[in-house]
């Protein structure tokens, strides 16, 4: 407890004086310049949303598809190959994911090469945008790549210990049509049981650093890209709108964290006392 | 004493010394280098001939690390908040901008350069090595590398690159997509080059920086811009973030006109086979940036003696000859040819002239000094909020 608490509340309350202009040796004394100007800009809060959709968008979809995967495939995914193949993707470091995306999916890729060559295109650059682009797709495509086989592993331990093939099979011979055994049974006994690592993974990719660095757009920026910018910056005197950000951020995901937590222990209370 | 070689004399400072002095304090020590490491025939030159002529004939062990700009900043301003009095860095490879940086925040250590025997080779009334980004450079730091940025293109698929704003214009308007700024240094230092023309002559932001000025010629600026920008890369609804990314995506074919710093640095591109053998590089109409590149020894540096051999020898005509003839990398030597002994002047004429790069003799003819520093960063910030963000 005191390991992980101590170097966090540290930092915060050293982001904290930052942020206020009462440490940095360009700041000189108490002020709350950066604060306004941070509010006033409204990149913060639109950095905020961005992220937040990004994240929101690819947990859905990577527990949407590992749900389908582990449900549909469970014999399958016992075997070695297959398991193997999906969960590979686990093993790989974000940055290189990253890159990954980058080498397929650009412009200059390797699919739109392999476009051009097999005469789809008739520009390489007519490849469609999915890198650096607009709607965050490469983001979302490599978070989607990087998440889905912790939640497939994750759905088929959970398949496994909550003993849900057993709870179909009784629910068969008491008549239930098999799409009322998934909608009814398995998929809420699943999720039940995953909600708070699922919103965890959430407050995760919304602090994201390298892979929307690698493959986002120069505005809006996911907010980890958008805090080491401004603290990196060249003017030094601004430095500390960096430290309004990360406090913010931080104050926000600490929220969240609690809230969440909290809510599961009365959960379990409630479960327990029935 | 001995497993700590850096600490051994922390307190002796060189300012009154005798280089003999200097070189004996030196003796057995190690210096820590903190450079950009992102060209590969310049990392060579560091570790196969730099840190074995160091060690070989100083004693003296040179240890690389990673950093540059805002990142060696940082690391001096956390010392300082920190109170660090013996600092992990010794030398830095710096310019204008880092520059500014570390003065604003007193984290250069100095002057030193007058002292160093090898600075007399150096011509410091050169307004390019004197004159840091508008800022006198006071022998707080020596100058160690000399470039011009340039635009490069490729001469097999465009005959005749534009030259100035309006060819510009006209060139993305007939080849949409394949022009775009970087939103980094490089890309700056571009949008300094354009400022200028648009101020009407090359000395248009020469001297302090002139805040009505740049009000004036930047919104021009920003208006060319965001009446281009749909036909830069991606319709100009996002910029790369680092030059890099260009490279390759000229080296691709994504982009067909891009720039860098010595001399557009298509020669060690072209040999590492990056680049084809087409590439060309060229100065605007109006001119392109030349600047220096310098060393400077941070204000805590536990080993300023040590840093000082080694920055006396980095200047020296056997390092600077190595330096420009390795790989062909930067054209440029910042020593003036005519100071050296006649040996080494002799050498320098002859060396072998680079196979790709335009004659750097020429290029200069077209070179604009650095503006103030000021320009740098108001350009940064109203890029961002005025073309990107729009």
């Amino acid at each position: 407890m005191l390991i992980g608490v101590v170097p966090f509340a540290s930092a915060f309350i050293y982001s904290l004086l930052y942020s206020f202009g009462v440490v940095g040796i360009v700041n000189d004394g108490f002020t709350t310049r950066f604060w306004e100007s941070v509010l006033a800009s409204g990149e913060f809060f639109r950095a905020f949303v961005y992220s937040a959709a990004i994240a929101a968008v690819s947990v859905l979809i990577s527990v949407g598809l590992a749900l389908w995967l582990a449900l549909k495939f469970t014999q399958e995914l016992n075997r070695k190959m297959l398991s193997f193949v999906i969960y590979l993707p686990l093993a790989i470091p974000g940055v290189v994911a990253a890159f990954f995306t980058f080498q397929l999916f650009s412009k200059a890729g390797f699919f739109s090469r392999l476009s051009y060559k097999l005469g789809w295109l008739q520009q390489a650059r007519q490849f469609p945008d999915v890198v650096n682009d607009q709607f965050a797709i490469g983001i979302i495509l490599t978070f989607i790549t990087v998440v889905m086989p912790f939640f497939v592993l994750l759905f088929l331990n959970v398949y496994k210990n909550e003993r849900v093939e057993d709870l179909s099979r009784l629910a068969y011979s008491l008549g239930a049509k098999p799409s009322q055994i998934t909608w009814r049974v398995s998929l809420p006994v699943m999720l039940r049981k995953t909600w708070t690592l699922i919103a965890l993974y959430f407050i995760f990719l919304l602090g994201a650093y390298e892979i929307p660095l690698i493959l986002g757009q120069e505005s809006p920026q996911m907010l980890s890209v958008l805090i080491i910018r401004e603290i990196k910056q060249y003017d030094l005197e601004k430095i500390s709108e960096g430290y309004v950000v990360a406090v913010i951020y931080t104050f926000i995901v600490s929220l969240a964290a609690i809230l969440l937590f909290s809510k599961r222990r009365k959960a379990t209370k409630v479960i327990v006392d029935e | 004493m001995a497993c700590k070689p850096t600490s051994s004399d922390s307190t002796f400072d060189p300012t009154d010394a005798s280089w003999e002095t200097i070189e004996e304090k030196a003796q057995g020590t190690t210096v820590n280098f903190m450079m950009w490491q992102g060209n590969p025939p310049l990392n060579d030159y560091i570790n196969n001939f730099l840190v074995p002529t160091l060690k070989d004939r100083y004693g003296i062990t040179m240890k690389i690390t990673g950093g540059q700009g805002p990142e060696i900043v940082q690391l001096v301003m956390g010392e300082k908040q920190a109170g660090i009095e013996n600092g992990q860095v010794d030398i830095v490879w710096i310019n204008g901008e880092t520059f500014f940086q570390l003065r604003k925040i007193d984290g250069l250590w100095g002057p030193f350069v007058k002292q160093l025997p090898n600075s007399q080779y150096i011509n410091f009334d050169n307004p390019f090595i004197n004159t840091d980004f508008q800022q006198p450079v006071n022998y707080m730091e020596a100058p160690w590398g000399m470039g011009q940025f340039a635009l490069v293109y490729d001469s097999a698929k465009i005959p005749d690159p534009p030259r100035n704003l309006k060819e510009l214009e006209t060139y993305v308007k007939a080849n949409p997509g394949t022009f775009t700024l970087s939103n980094d240094f490089s890309g700056m230092t571009l949008l300094k080059s354009f400022l200028a023309e648009i101020g009407g002559s090359p000395t248009s932001l020469d001297g302090d920086f002139d805040e009505a000025k740049y009000e004036r010629l930047s919104a021009q600026l920003w208006d060319y811009l965001n009446r281009n920008k749909k036909y830069f890369w991606k319709e100009g609804s996002t910029f790369p973030k680092e030059h890099t990314k260009m490279s390759q995506m000229f080296a691709t074919g994504e982009l067909q006109l891009v720039y860098g710093f010595s001399e557009g640095g298509i020669e060690d591109k072209i040999e590492e086979g990056l680049y084809p053998k087409t590439a060309r590089a060229y100065a605007w109409d109006n001119g392109t940036i030349l600047n220096s590149n310098y060393l400077g020894i941070p204000y805590n540096s536990g080993n300023k003696a040590g840093a000082m051999v080694a920055i006396n020898f980095l200047i020296s005509p056997e390092a600077q000859y190595k330096k420009q003839i390795h790989n062909g990398r930067e054209a440029r030597t910042v020593l003036e040819i005519n100071r050296l002994p006649a040996e080494w002047k002799e050498k320098f004429e002859n060396a072998p002239k680079p196979s790709y790069s335009p004659d750097s003799e020429k290029l200069a003819k077209k070179a604009i000094q650095e503006p103030a520093p000021e320009y740098m960063i108001r350009l940064y910030e109203d890029f961002r909020t005025e073309v990107i963000e729009k």
